[in-house]
């Protein structure tokens, strides 16, 4: 009459009197552990913060104590054709690349963990192998293959490369997810007489859906965020955000950046919680 | 007519006809317009020379040549340029400064030699822009001196060798040389300097290893930024650096050493595999007419190479617009350096680690 | 469950179409510049090229491009530890945390920084770390210091900034791995007598092993390919493998020599990662974590 585990609601089984015991250090050692937390999110976000304080500085350089606010720097970043064109340009590839690198990664976690491929090992090492190798040598290595082949630079060509390099993501997310998997949930489907593809389809896909999910998120994080890959393989008119300001930073260190910055941020957190409401990150938050 | 209707009628339908015709001609136009505008693929710089470029020179020359105009702003260009083939190279005319220039040529990727009957302004044009010690032809070209913050209290810098007093550790600048060609000119100066002249490496090495602690950039514009911010009190910098912020009261000044400056060009080439060879052409002689020239030289603070330009009396004070200003830029030998970088190369990244 | 004598079911069938893009996309060029890197020039543009080892015999025979090659796995093993000492005690609060809104709340706080991206990031750190920048004034102008810091410039603001960008890979990997622990596991611990603390270091840590693989093997890759941090946070005078094979392409044209490092970094980071792998998953008493 086991049931199990992972299935049944997270109850708190009763305290003992030994707990009480040793409540003060439990405080204290609460307490640690929370402002631990706090501190690590101030260290995360701060530089957030630097970045949206000079987007709104009217200086052109790095410059603290800030003088102002201005919207300057925003309207130069919407003004310039460049920038916009980019961060459309961007999100375009970067979908497509979500989309590719979740397939395809979900599917080789799936033949690696359960297909009982010879080795396996090797097949998951190899999958992993594109964040091993600096990507500005992929991008190059696939640049100077296209032109090999005469195709020139096209999306398609691009978008290969990003999915390339966030593939791993996915079949990481997923694997640590099938890893700690309770094969039980499957069993006790098919005790009940579903079929090995129905248990597949209405079991061990929804519960594999939050490392998928995750691998998704990080697939369009890293691809609209590459850079090397990129490089390479971008052509004139069609640049990735990533490349025009790293350009522009050549030229020009002014808050320009950081008005595309703060413009990425909120534009992929309007994804993400896109991906949250269609797809539902909720199991991936209820866990 | 017998009838004036039948006779309207075929001839309404004519009109019809034509009428559909024409518009669709027109809809249809721009379309086949653009499949036969040929397009010339270029590189070029962004920041305040891509603005402008963007927003007026090239779109008139666009329009002059009836043709689309393609700017690669994305560095590095050579890699890129190696890697396509030679019949058919990603640009049609390279624009970069004379080092790459040099590689480029000894690749075999651009011509070494401007033919002047295609690009008649070649004539107008000083001595230096087309001298042996160019591949192509120097559009432009500034200074390298030093750059320094007015506000630091310093005085008395005339001399490069300033640069070497240890009360400017900590606000020293200087650039990353494998990268970049102001900082191989510097090098080369060093020699000059310290040693037996531009080619005296051991010279040149020894002084570098002095110079340290120093902040290395790998591009002007983070430069200019440094010594803007005041992260850099003293720095190597050509004139254009300083000077394209003219008239926003920056505590910034420009210094030509007395020891002399190096020229920093602009150069122009173009691609042996080239499809639009004419249209190349045409555009390095556009980049030379006068009114182009003035018009960037005084948006990015750069010497003409044109010696028949007449800019406006605040340029024409501080940039080199005669044969005398002119004749004191010092040219390095591409060619002689080029075939040591490697070894140059290993050399200072040695040098300079933290 | 010991798949080794089981022959490959239908879900082996799955690995297909990414089997076929990495051929495609990876191995071929990947082997292309394998081979360039045993030529003496690009044969697509060069006439004449033939087979040479004088590429890898400059690396071997030269201790700076060792120097360079340590330098990079040292960066790379500091932002890994640091990362996972970060990241983890984040994760678990993520993992463990009971309110909906807290729980969306802290997965922005963790994204926020990805999304930013890395040139401004990194930027953003420049901001933070140079000379003239955020620190240094708030530390002179409180007369705690009289001449600014040198926290970036060197390897010390290169981890910093890496670390940052990497954390929340981490933490986002960490995170799912620690939910799975049921915590009636440390529960029971606690109840048995053990303390809160003696509850993690024996249940729970132990069950979040592979996610610390997977963090730590996500985070080392990443950070010995990095280009963008390291060469603006290190001034330019720190020098990375990345950085030194961009140079050799974008600034020598020797894309042999460039292919040879390319091929060094990827060889000792397998070898790396197969050892990483094969200790903890002893430490974990398996013989393997996936």
């Amino acid at each position: 009459m086991r049931t199990s585990l992972s299935e049944a609601p997270a109850e708190r089984l009763p305290a003992t009197a030994l707990k009480s015991a040793t409540a003060a250090p439990l405080r204290f050692g609460h307490a640690l552990y929370l402002a631990t937390n706090i501190a690590i999110l101030i260290f995360l976000l701060a530089p957030i913060a630097i970045v949206v304080v000079f987007a709104l500085n009217p200086a052109p350089f790095i410059q603290f104590p800030p003088t102002g606010v201005s919207l300057r720097w925003f309207e130069k970043f919407f003004a310039s054709r460049e920038f916009m064109h980019a961060l459309v340009f961007s999100l375009e590839v970067a979908m497509l690349t979500t989309v590719c690198a979740t397939l395809l990664g979900a599917s080789a976690a799936l033949a690696i963990a359960r297909g009982n491929l010879p080795g396996a090992r090797l097949v998951l090492a190899t999958m992993l192998s594109p964040l091993m190798l600096p990507a500005i040598l992929t991008g190059l290595a696939l640049f100077q293959s296209y032109v090999l082949l005469d195709v020139g630079r096209p999306l398609w060509g691009l978008v290969a490369g990003h999915t390339l390099v966030t593939i791993p993501y996915v079949v990481r997310t997923t694997l640590a997810v099938l890893h700690n998997f309770d094969t039980r949930l499957e069993e006790a489907a098919r005790n009940l007489g579903a079929s090995p593809t129905r248990t597949f389809f209405e079991v061990t896909l929804p519960l594999i859906k939050p490392g998928v999910m995750a691998g998704a998120i990080f697939a369009f994080i890293v691809s609209f965020d590459q850079f090397p890959v990129s490089l390479f393989l971008v052509t004139p008119g069609s640049e990735t955000l990533p490349i025009t300001l790293f350009n522009y930073l050549k030229f020009d260190l002014d808050g320009t950046i950081g008005a595309a910055s703060v413009v990425s941020i909120l534009l992929a957190f309007l994804v993400v919680v896109a991906l949250d409401r269609t797809v539902g990150l909720r199991s991936y938050v209820k866990l | 007519m017998a009838n004036p209707a039948d006779a309207a009628r075929p001839s309404r339908r004519v009109f019809m006809k034509a009428g559909a015709g024409v518009g669709l001609g027109l809809l249809g136009a721009p379309y086949v317009a653009r499949a036969e505008e040929p397009v010339l693929n270029i590189t070029g710089w962004g920041g305040k020379w891509g603005d402008v470029m963007s927003a007026e020179i090239g779109p008139a020359f666009e329009k002059e040549f009836e043709c689309r105009l393609r700017t690669d702003t994305a560095l590095p260009f050579l890699p890129k340029l190696q890697a396509s083939s030679h019949s058919a190279p990603i640009y049609d005319v390279l624009h970069t400064n004379s080092n790459e220039q040099w590689a480029a040529a000894g690749m075999g990727l651009v011509e070494p030699r401007i033919d002047a009957r295609l690009v008649p302004n070649l004539a107008d044009v000083y001595p230096y822009a087309v001298s042996d010690k160019i591949v192509g032809v120097s559009i432009f070209t500034s200074a390298i001196g030093l750059g320094m913050r007015t506000d630091k209290g310093y005085t008395g810098i005339n001399s490069w060798k300033e640069l070497w007093d240890r009360k400017y550790d900590g606000a020293r600048g200087g650039y990353v040389i494998p990268v970049n060609s102001l900082g191989q000119c510097f090098l080369m100066m060093c020699g000059t300097l310290f040693g037996r002249g531009q080619t005296d490496l051991d010279a040149a090495y020894a002084a570098l290893e002095k110079l340290k602690p120093i902040k290395l950039v790998d591009f002007t514009g983070a430069m200019e930024k440094m010594l803007l911010s005041g992260e850099v009190g003293l720095a190597v910098i050509h004139d254009s650096g300083i000077y394209r912020y003219d008239g926003q009261n920056q505590p910034i000044d420009f210094v030509a050493p007395s020891e002399g400056v190096l020229s920093l060009e602009q150069v122009l080439t173009i691609t042996p595999g080239s499809k639009v060879k004419e249209l190349a052409n045409a555009y390095v002689n556009y980049m030379l007419r006068p009114d182009v020239q003035k018009r960037l030289a005084e948006t990015v603070w750069y010497s003409p190479a044109n010696k028949t330009v007449k800019l406006d009396a605040k340029y024409d004070a501080k940039l080199l617009t005669t044969p005398d200003k002119v004749s004191k830029l010092i040219q390095v030998d591409w060619k002689w350096y080029n075939e040591r970088k490697d070894e140059i190369d290993s050399r200072v990244n040695r040098i300079f680690r933290a | 469950m010991s798949p080794a004598a089981q022959r490959p079911n239908g879900l082996a069938l799955f690995i297909v179409p990414s089997a076929l893009l990495f051929t495609l996309f990876f191995f071929l060029p990947i082997g292309l510049m394998a081979v360039m890197s045993l030529l003496t020039g690009n044969p697509v543009v060069m006439p004449h090229v033939a087979f040479t080892t004088r590429h890898y015999a400059r690396i071997v025979n030269d201790p700076y491009y060792l120097e360079v090659i340590w330098t990079t796995l040292r960066i790379g093993l500091l932002t890994t530890g640091l990362a996972l000492l970060i990241g983890y005690p984040l994760a678990h609060w993520m993992a463990r945390i009971r309110s909906r809104a807290g729980h969306a709340l802290l997965l922005m706080a963790v994204l926020a920084p990805m999304l930013t991206g890395i040139v401004v990031r990194t930027f953003a750190w420049m901001t933070l770390l140079s000379d003239k920048g955020v620190i240094n004034q708030v530390l002179i102008s409180a007369g705690l210091t009289t001449k600014p810091l040198q926290l970036m410039y060197n390897e010390t603001g290169i981890v910093i900034g890496l670390v940052h960008i990497y954390v929340p890979f981490m933490v986002l990997t960490l995170t799912g791995v620690i939910g799975r622990i049921d915590e009636r596991l440390e529960q029971a611990a606690e109840n048995l007598g053990a303390s809160p603390l003696r509850a993690f270091v024996e249940v729970t840590l132990p069950l979040s092993l592979p996610g610390i693989l997977a963090g730590s093997l996500l985070v080392f890759a990443l950070a010995i390919s990095a280009y963008v941090t390291p060469i603006l946070l290190g001034g330019f005078q720190i020098m990375t493998l990345p950085i030194l094979i961009y140079q050799q392409i974008s600034a020598n044209f020797n894309i042999g020599f460039a292919a040879a490092l390319g091929m060094m970094l990827l060889v000792i980071s397998l070898v790396l990662v197969l050892l990483y792998n094969r200790v903890l998953g002893l430490v974990a008493g398996q013989p393997e974590l996936q």
